[in-house]
């Protein structure tokens, strides 16, 4: 909230950009030239080539991910029942993944989880293990003398949701990192009315840049459309389109009244193109299911596909789904809700081979924690470290990357009840993301404040989940 | 050309009185320029631009009660602001706390009762009808505040607010298995508006013990320790009443600002710890009755209730009862890391004393202050006016902390909610949360219903605003009180709170919403747009039910396009309108008469149409 934050972000923008390019401006200018031949993962120019989308699927309320993701090898396998007692899923009934970069270790995901089993299977999704909100790296017993900074408001949905769409733990801000990526890339796009980021969980912070908010969709009316503008040959509705565009067209001196006639006023001009381009969009017939969630990856597909139209190289879709909160009656809830999770995901994926977009579409998920692994007898609660999956062709698949923890209590990263400390901060993982989607590496610290804490912008990415 | 005289006459007065920054002492009314062109401009019979100016006039007074009615009810027709203005502010605040409250579980009850009757009549078996569930929470809720304003009613207005404004910082929601139990929803708003003018210590009490609170946040059947089994109490409760009822995350000072340690830092008022050790208090807690048997009872339904009875069979409308045995023994330490409560074998006595221990903190009385004030009055209240009001939460007067009553009349009393100074302030005012707008708007006109029916589920309306009562998505409301937009809201470091759910789409949808009430093209009846509706008629349920806008009290205005945009302006925008959007109504309107000679279109058409782009204008939608 308060200027503080954003003044440290330029602060510390600022000075990445001059550690990377000198102390002149000539240097600077140099440099930046010189990166233009380096790697992605190693350049201070924006990239617009090709045509790329991604969508966060933010599932929030914080979804009990070591019950996503099981160990399926013996020891690891008891240690988890153990832990989770009464919550434990049987190892029977869990599905087998053919994981190539953990060796000796064997997993399993949620019985729920059949497409998302083929898919990781085929090398076109992969997880990334025990990843949270840290402001710096940290052991148990750092966390216990609070030796090393932790996130404020630990715990906290609200706290730790904005950790992970700000990508910055350390103080409160209100604005969210692929905010500054529109910030950043919007010039990518042609077209001046819809924002780079389209939502459907309405306003959200991940999506709130310094100069750009989202556009909100609806699942049930999609094409939005204001109904005192629909035009027939008539004075009548002429006169009311005309009225609506006076009204929008004043200016107010109450900052209040401004705010709301921009809100309408941006509404109106993007309605118009992108129910033009939903009418004009492939209808994915008999591919998707009808739910809230799949009707979002269906419209998200609609309007990839119809990114030409648009005059848009770069979207980022936000698809709330919501519910995880599950303190009581976990399993059922988390059978129910991951069974439509995977089915939205299978079919997205679908719809995008079918349109031939698959190569420039990664889906990331994120949820504020993971939930304790010990349980409150039928529901299990706030945690911290958490299991996340990312899914599409251009992911290096089949391999879990990141520490997947010991889940054993009282184990080296335990700090009770079953709160794991993070060993992958999310910065790391959003780092990946970010460069896929062309935000130059001198501004990852724009967008990631701490994130060399974790990781030194240089020639290696900063996981290798991506290809690019 | 006289008009224009006064126009300018006033200009200059106006001008003259905020150069020199005077505070005005008398009731000119909202927004003094706008109002007083509006006036002098109208040639109404009653009021001239002089006397509005010198006070004596009607209009200013009007113009002020029904800003007054707009923050302390859900809204009222021009004979009730009226009135409210000839009654007095105070005396009127005085009269609504002697007003019983119109609860919502008897009236959803004899609501679900009539259904009940109807589908048996068409003969559906008992045992297809559906119990109550949101729906009927909904029917209820729109049925009392529709009628809570006629003479043999009740009159609870201002309960009927307040408890609307509790509802969104105590909050349950209807997004969870609550909605499938309209009981529980009538009965926790009824928790609500019972203790709307009584003690919030009472309040914050019966919510932690109430079933549907019990429910939504899960300290129901919440079972202590069991080390061998790795089970231990349920953090979620013990959180959200610590973080969102009662005294929130940092420490704060009385003014709402936070206390801030030697290095600039905020300072939490809990830990992690002091959550698992709150959450210690709040188990043992289970159903407080199992319902009686269907008619074809089964042999395995419950006798009685016990700790892990499943909420199925609770009697949703009782308090929950706590098993000691299921209570976690031994001390508790409280956040403050001194008080410690040990009250063995009386697990109810320790939730008590931890309410009481939260209650007492002295950040709850700035917490829940600036959160009243920006339900009821304005989104950014100075430093001042929350600390005014934290002091009556403080203390009434008479020594006693958490009266409500002492601390809504001093809201609404307050000179920053009443001075007619602060409404030229830029910064002033808060974005009237939706179904303030809808509720608004029908009860400044009239409705039709054949048979007094409000039965109103509202379904469009929340999906498309986002906002009803009992409907947040999640336990931090609709929206947070530190929201603040992108654009000149965030950069002046405001906070607009209700903003958080206008985008895009909800934006868009609520014109279409007011378009669709407005619609003046009649049915066969002679009526149009409905207002209200409910799904039982689709359903082949023969009670008509079904609410229709009638215009014909402003229409009588239509005849002059200047008296009607005022009598507008006056009744729901308490003639704050700026000119730029009366000059939009006013061309509007004109275009109108040129266009048609039709008296349906010169009249109703002309008035409705006004109506929707008043209840669209940002000047309306701003409460100043």
């Amino acid at each position: 909230m308060s200027t503080y934050n954003i003044s440290r972000r330029k602060f510390i923008g600022q000075a990445g950009c001059a550690a990377l390019g000198g102390t002149t401006l000539l240097s600077s200018l140099l440099n930046v030239k010189a990166m233009n031949a380096m790697a992605r993962n190693n350049s201070s120019v924006l990239s617009c080539a090709g045509s790329k989308a991604l969508v966060c699927l933010f599932n929030s309320g914080g979804l009990d991910s070591f019950n996503m993701l099981v160990p399926t090898t013996t020891s690891e396998y008891n240690a988890y029942a153990a832990a989770r007692s009464n919550l434990a899923l049987p190892v029977n009934t869990l599905r087998p993944i053919n994981v190539t970069n953990t060796p000796g270790r064997t997993f399993g995901i949620h019985p729920s989880m059949v497409k998302i089993q083929s898919l990781f299977n085929q090398g076109k999704a992969a997880f990334v293990a025990n990843v949270g909100s840290l402001v710096a790296p940290m052991t148990k017993d750092e966390y216990y003398n609070e030796t090393v900074t932790a996130p404020i408001g630990l715990f906290s949905h609200s706290d730790q949701q904005m950790h992970w769409q700000t990508g910055f733990a350390s103080k409160r801000d209100s604005v969210g990192w692929a905010g500054r990526i529109s910030d950043l890339l919007t010039s990518c796009n042609t077209n001046l009315n819809v924002p780079l980021n389209i939502s459907f969980g309405g306003s959200n912070l991940l999506q709130t840049g310094v100069n750009s908010v989202e556009y909100t969709i609806n699942t049930w009316n999609p094409k939005g459309g204001i109904d005192s503008d629909e035009q027939y040959n008539w004075w009548y509705t002429t006169m009311k389109k005309n009225t609506l565009t006076n009204m929008l067209d004043a200016t107010y001196t109450s900052i209040f009244e401004q705010t709301y006639k921009n809100t309408l006023k941006k509404s109106r001009a993007a309605i118009a193109d992108v129910s033009a381009a939903l009418t004009a969009a492939p209808q994915f017939n008999g591919v998707f299911s009808s739910n809230y969630l799949s009707d979002a990856f269906k419209i998200t597909a609609q309007l990839i596909a119809t990114q030409g139209t648009l005059g848009m190289s770069r979207q980022i879709f936000f698809i709330d789904y919501g519910g995880w909160d599950h303190h009581d009656e976990l399993l059922a809830n988390q059978t129910e809700m991951l069974g439509m999770l995977d089915s939205a995901i299978g079919e997205f994926q679908t719809a995008l081979n079918s349109i031939n977009k698959a190569d420039d579409v990664v889906t990331f998920s994120l949820s504020e924690f993971s939930r304790t692994l010990t349980s409150n007898g039928n529901g299990t609660d706030h945690a911290w470290g958490a299991n996340v999956m990312v899914i599409g062709n251009p992911v290096i698949g089949q391999k879990i990357y990141g520490d997947y923890p010991s889940l054993a209590l009282n184990g080296p990263l335990e700090v009770g009840g079953g709160v794991l400390i993070p060993t992958t901060a999310a910065e790391e993982y959003f780092a990946e993301i970010a460069l896929w989607f062309g935000v130059p590496s001198s501004n990852l610290l724009d967008l990631y404040p701490n994130l060399p804490n974790f990781y030194s912008v240089g020639a290696t990415h900063p996981m290798g989940f991506l290809n690019f | 050309m006289m008009q224009n005289k006064y126009y300018i006459l006033f200009f200059f007065i106006a001008c003259f009185g905020i150069v020199n920054a005077q505070p005005y002492t008398d009731f000119i009314g909202a927004g003094h320029t706008r109002n007083v062109t509006v006036t002098a401009s109208s040639g109404l019979g009653q009021s001239t631009a002089t006397k509005t100016i010198n006070g004596s006039g009607l209009d200013g007074k009007f113009m002020d009660a029904s800003r007054f009615v707009a923050q302390a009810t859900l809204g009222a027709d021009s004979t009730y602001i009226a009135s409210v203005m000839n009654m007095g502010y105070e005396n009127w605040i005085n009269d609504q706390f002697t007003k019983p409250a119109s609860y919502m579980l008897p009236q959803m009850n004899s609501i679900s009762a009539e259904l009940k009757a109807a589908r048996l009549s068409l003969g559906q078996l008992e045992e297809d009808i559906r119990s109550p569930n949101w729906y009927d929470f909904n029917f209820a809720w729109w049925q009392i505040n529709m009628t809570n304003q006629q003479s043999n009613k009740n009159n609870d207005l201002l309960r009927q607010r307040v408890a609307m404004a509790l509802s969104e910082i105590l909050v349950v929601s209807r997004n969870s298995s609550l909605g499938d139990w309209g009981e529980a929803m009538s009965k926790y708003y009824d928790i609500l508006l019972e203790h709307s003018f009584g003690n919030y210590k009472d309040l914050l009490k019966d919510v932690s013990k109430s079933f549907s609170m019990g429910y939504y946040l899960s300290h129901l059947n919440n079972p202590k320790t069991n080390l061998a089994e790795n089970i231990r109490p349920d953090e979620n409760y013990a959180r959200e009443i610590m973080q969102l009822f009662s005294i929130g995350l940092y420490r704060l000072n009385q003014d709402g600002s936070q206390v801030l340690d030697a290095n600039g830092f905020p300072i939490p008022t809990y830990d992690n710890d002091d959550i698992k050790e709150m959450a210690k208090i709040f188990t043992g807690l289970y159903g407080g009755a199992v319902m009686p048997c269907p008619p074809d009872c089964p042999s395995w339904w419950p006798q009685a209730t016990y700790f892990g009875l499943d909420p199925y069979f609770i009697v949703k409308t009782v308090p929950m009862n706590m098993d000691n045995n299921n209570h976690e023994p031994g001390p508790k330490t409280m956040p403050d890391g001194l008080t410690v409560i040990n009250i063995p074998n009386n697990g109810m006595a320790e939730i008590d004393a931890a309410v009481n221990y939260l209650f007492n903190d002295s950040n709850t009385a700035p917490f829940i202050s600036l959160r009243l004030i920006q339900r009821l009055v304005k989104s950014n209240p100075s430093p001042a006016y929350i600390s005014r009001i934290a002091g009556k939460f403080a203390d009434n007067g008479s020594g006693v902390r958490g009266d409500l009553k002492a601390v809504v009349k001093a809201i609404l009393m307050d000179e920053e909610a009443r001075s007619t100074e602060y409404l030229s302030d830029y910064s002033n005012g808060a974005l009237r949360a939706p179904t303030l707008r809808y509720t608004q708007f029908c009860k400044a006109n009239q409705l039709d219903s054949d048979l007094g029916r409000y039965w109103n589920v509202a379904i469009d309306f929340s999906r498309g605003t986002l906002h009803t009562p009992l409907n947040s998505p999640t336990v931090f409301n609709f929206y947070t009180p530190d929201y603040a937009p992108n654009g000149p809201i965030k950069d002046a470091k405001l906070v607009a709170p209700e903003f958080k759910i206008l985008n895009s789409s909800s934006s868009v949808n609520y014109l279409n919403l007011v378009h669709w009430w407005i619609n003046p093209w009649n049915n066969s009846q002679g009526e149009s747009g409905t207002l209200m509706y409910n799904w039982e008629e689709y359903n082949g349920i023969p009670l008509d039910s079904t609410v229709y806008l009638v215009t014909s009290k402003f229409e009588t205005f239509a005849g002059d396009n200047e008296k009607l945009i005022y009598e507008l302006n006056k009744v729901l925008a308490h003639g704050q309108l700026t000119d730029a959007t009366l000059n939009v109504l006013r061309g509007l309107a004109s275009e109108i008469d040129t266009n048609s000679s039709d008296p349906v279109y010169r009249i109703r058409h002309k008035t409705r149409l006004l109506l929707y782009f008043l209840m669209i204008a940002p000047d309306y939608n701003i409460l100043k």
